[in-house]
């Protein structure tokens, strides 16, 4: 045997996977290192260990995170390896003796894998969780398309990407999430620069897709501080350029720039909506002037109070209600400097049209670029108070025809965190899912949120997370557990995510369609389906 | 610069009424004489432009009275050099490339400026430049075309559609021909808007004019008119061309009554000199069906006699809920047609008799509801 043969060629001992025959335990059988079926060899229902050869090639390298298939008496079992470790035939320690530059005995040593059970399948191709274990030394092969195909009747009709086993793509699978299950919250969790705007863009265009199609379940609001998501930045493409679903999206923004293109409306809210919390968002206040602030809706008309407050009858009411003119003329002052900050306060708004694109199930994005942190969240309290208040009606009013919503959040950290004081959003996620709408919670930091409402989360977006309390926070409050997927989601690369979502069986490894790429596949769809026309345009018969 | 702005005149509109002493119908001509008003003010208050922001004209194809009426009033602002800028609606807009439209007859009158060519034009008046977006085939091409503009420095656009802040506060079914706020952006000076029948005002540039006239009892509580805008300041005020003559009585609830108490109730809402030349419009709830037949018919005709348009709308106890529902067009010949599958399923009638009494029949009804359809009150 030449040596680049020998070197290609992996020798397991005949014994230990070959139950039949003693002539065979004579024969050691070579195992071409192509041929990846290695043999269930233990453990038990929770975990399950195969061995491979401890110097496979680069490319037949076991991973992490790899989907295993157990093909038993018609049965497939699945099974995710967790870990590898080496491992030989011997006892004590001398496999790792050298003998020169070689190992003692090496086919006596190996790799063992352990792997976690995802479940079976079964002759009738349905999946089911594995209440038993493989026959011991029940052939293991890397699973394949064929083994996923039943994944696809699971899937979704919101597509954000391909399944990946380990770091291979497996195109034929797409990863899909439900429709059904956006009223209930979402979270999308990754460091920074590993994509979590990529994922919500190629998310929102799976939206707009099927908005323009009319087979949208729910609207989607995107507020969106970093003026990324509407034109995007250099090669970087925004929702705008999805032209052919354009139908699907409305646009707002409160740039100048940005607001010049007909297909975006200029941002405007009215005075009338903004409430006295809202303003209490924007500052730190003392004790007496948050008293002050919450006293107003009690002393003014709630639709006026901003224009009453101003006003020197305004200054005297707040007075003889025993506050200190000092602490009132801080809070006006605050006030008419948020006001003259923020031109987008006019007489005009545009809540009412927001909200009916998301009732009728269209992307809605909120342009906001360079905005102040505060600035920021009071907007988006405004507007999300606005929302639920109006689902809150209509559910009253048995509204039928109106679509749920899901609220997205950025560094959603800042207001969904574990004591943070901040309400609204807090309403909305504890409430909101009665009236139809859900959170859709973005943060590079899932340990700042709160546990409890975190476990309410029933869908999870995660990609690369390198901090160990962000991984543990999300796997002490997963509804599917992650923990074994500890190392997996560490390891996770741009792009790359595992997601976990009610209706598919487990935590399914994804690799994230890159938005250009999606964008560039939508744009060629072909145009028979029958498009909703804008606004449902029909020329009047005359 | 001070410019008029209105819209929605709806010359040749006509709708079941009286006939005047010579034949004509009485609401027809009113429309006309309200249009004539109109020019009348417009040549008093001596503005330097004139808009009409869409449907001049009732159809696409107008009968000769109204192409007369319109010359009449084109002519008598070209003899005081008032331009006008006019922009197709829904209405007068052929749907198709192949039809002529009306306003090719009166294009090269001087100081007459008309956009009806589904695309954007530009016209210059007194200081400004009026970026005109008519009445376009398809919805995406409002788009395109408003990508058209150029701002000069002083700018107005004019435009003819539904807005939609106000589809979704007057809770109007969708299927209007709807205009995207997008469009109304804060850097014009003004924008002239056509389309909704009552004036209203958008935001704090952008204004509908409304009509001068009534088209349904929908616009009973609108303001009518047309708007004097100052370009410099911003500031439009209403222009009033007609007394207010619509007339639509909260409904009065009849439980209970008998046909003399109807009686009484309709007569003393229907004063003579009160009703004179007005749209009236009656409303009776939980009327008892067998009580107002009884009512003398004689005496309810008599009763609206003076009046240019006058209805008595029953709603019986035994029905209220089906009443309003309007014959909804589709679901006619739709139901039509899925009668006659099932029939000829069930082998009862051959498929081809089936699919020519279709045709046919579907032909025949889509007709007739047009033509109930043309015979009420209505213009939007
Ligand atoms: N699924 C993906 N495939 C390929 N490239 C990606 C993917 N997701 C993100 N990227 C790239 O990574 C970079 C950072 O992504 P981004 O979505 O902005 O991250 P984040 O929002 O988490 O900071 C971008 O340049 C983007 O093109
Ligand atoms: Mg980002």
């Amino acid at each position: 045997m030449r040596a680049e043969e020998r070197e290609k060629k992996v020798a397991i001992k005949q014994e230990n996977i070959q139950p039949s025959g003693a002539e065979s335990l004579l024969n050691r059988k070579v195992i071409e290192e192509r041929d990846t079926t290695y043999r269930i060899v233990s453990k038990n229902v929770s975990e399950y260990h195969f061995i491979v050869p401890f110097d496979l090639s680069e490319e037949e390298r076991v991973e992490v995170g790899q989907i295993f298939s157990i093909k038993d008496q018609g049965l497939t079992f699945l099974a995710r390896a967790v870990n590898i470790e080496h491992s030989s035939n011997y006892d004590g320690h001398w496999d790792t003796t050298m003998k020169g530059t070689q190992f003692f005995d090496s086919d006596q040593i190996f790799n063992r894998v352990s792997a976690e059970p995802l479940g079976c399948i079964n002759r009738k191709l349905e999946f089911k969780k594995s209440r038993t274990l493989p026959t011991k030394f029940a052939p293991v092969a890397r699973a394949e398309r064929e083994e996923f195909r039943f994944l696809s009747q699971v899937m979704g009709d919101i597509e954000v990407g391909y399944l990946r086993n380990g770091s291979r793509l497996v195109e034929e699978i797409q990863v899909a999430l439900h429709s059904e299950v956006m009223d209930h919250h979402m979270g999308v969790f990754a460091t920074t620069g590993m994509g979590k705007s990529n994922f919500m863009k190629v998310f929102a265009a799976s939206c707009m897709r099927l908005a323009a199609r009319g087979q949208s379940k729910f609207g989607l609001l995107i507020v969106d501080p970093h003026g990324e998501y509407l034109k995007g930045k250099g090669p970087v493409k925004g929702l705008t350029h999805l032209k052919r679903y354009r139908e699907g999206l409305a646009c707002y923004s409160t740039n100048r720039q940005n607001a010049s293109d007909p297909g975006v409306e200029e941002l405007a809210i009215s005075e009338s909506e903004i409430f006295p919390e809202d303003i209490a968002l924007l500052y730190e206040w003392s004790p007496p002037q948050r008293d002050a602030l919450e006293a107003v809706s009690r002393i003014f008309d709630p639709a006026s109070w901003l224009e009453e407050i101003k006003s020197p009858e305004g200054m005297v009411r707040m007075m003889q209600e025993g506050f200190k003119d000092s602490t009132v003329n801080v809070l006006v002052r605050r006030i008419k400097n948020e006001l003259e900050r923020n031109p987008y306060i006019r007489k005009r708004s545009s809540l009412a049209n927001i909200l009916a694109n998301l009732q009728k199930g269209k992307v809605v994005l909120v342009d906001i670029p360079r905005m102040s942190d505060r600035s920021e969240l009071f907007l988006l309290s405004v507007i999300s108070r606005y929302i639920l208040d109006e689902y809150k009606k209509d559910e009253k009013e048995g509204g039928e025809s109106r679509k749920n919503c899901l609220i997205t959040i950025e560094e959603a950290q800042r207001v969904l965190g574990s004591g943070s004081n901040i309400s609204r959003f807090e309403s909305i996620a504890r409430e909101g899912r009665k009236f139809g709408v859900g959170l859709c919670a973005i943060t590079q930091q899932p340990k700042l949120i709160d546990k409890q409402l975190l476990s309410q989360f029933n869908t999870l977006v995660v990609m690369g997370l390198g901090d160990r309390n962000d991984r543990r926070q999300l796997e002490e409050s997963a509804k599917q557990d992650l923990t074994s997927m500890d190392i997996e989601i560490q390891t996770l690369e741009k792009g790359e995510a595992v997601v976990s979502t009610l209706n598919i069986p487990f935590p399914v490894p994804a690799r994230i369609h890159r938005y250009e790429d999606y964008l560039r596949r939508l744009d060629k769809e072909d145009k028979q389906e029958s498009l909703i026309a804008r606004g449902g345009f029909k020329p009047f018969l005359d | 610069m001070k410019i008029i702005h209105l819209s929605d005149s709806h010359l040749g509109f006509s709708s079941y009424s009286r006939l005047d002493e010579v034949g004509r119908n009485r609401i027809e001509e009113m429309v006309y004489s309200g249009f004539e008003q109109a020019i009348e003010r417009i040549i008093e208050l001596r503005p330097d432009a004139v808009v009409h922001a869409g449907d001049v004209f009732h159809h696409v194809r107008p009968k000769i009275k109204p192409l007369v009426v319109f010359q009449r009033g084109l002519l008598k602002l070209m003899e005081e050099d008032i331009p006008i800028i006019i922009i197709s609606g829904n209405h007068d807009a052929p749907k198709s490339f192949s039809s002529t439209s009306p306003f090719r007859l009166f294009e090269d009158l001087r100081g007459v400026h008309i956009a009806h060519r589904y695309r954007y034009e530009r016209f210059a008046a007194g200081d400004s430049y009026f970026h005109c977006i008519p009445f376009c085939l398809e919805p995406q091409d409002y788009l395109a075309e408003f990508e058209k503009i150029e701002r000069q420095g002083r700018d107005v656009l004019v435009m003819h559609g539904l807005a939609e802040s106000l589809a979704n506060r007057k809770m109007r079914s969708v299927g209007e021909h709807e205009l995207s706020d997008s469009f109304l952006k804060s850097d014009f000076d003004y924008i002239a808007l056509g389309h909704f029948h009552g004036q209203a005002q958008l935001s704090r540039n952008a204004w509908y004019s409304g009509s001068v006239e009534y088209f349904n009892f929908g616009e009973s509580q609108d303001r009518k008119g047309m708007l004097l805008v100052d370009l410099e300041t911003g500031r439009a005020e209403n222009v009033p061309v007609k007394p207010q003559y619509m007339v639509d009585h909260p409904p009065i609830d009849c439980s209970g009554m008998l046909s003399e108490e109807i009686g009484q109730c309709l007569l003393e809402l229907c004063h003579e000199d009160e009703i004179r030349d007005k749209m009236v419009r009656i409303t009776l709830k939980n009327v008892n069906r067998a009580a107002y037949r009884s009512i003398d018919q004689g005496r309810l005709n008599r009763l609206g006699a003076s009046a240019l348009y006058f209805k008595i709308r029953p709603l019986f106890l035994d029905e209220e809920e089906h009443f309003e529902r309007s014959i909804d067009r589709r679901t006619l010949h739709e139901e039509f047609s899925g009668y006659m599958e099932e029939k000829s399923t069930q082998e009862l009638i051959p498929a081809k008799t089936k699919d020519d009494v279709v045709a046919y029949g579907s032909e025949i009804m889509k007709k007739a509801v047009l033509a109930r359809h043309k015979e009420a009150l209505d213009a939007s």
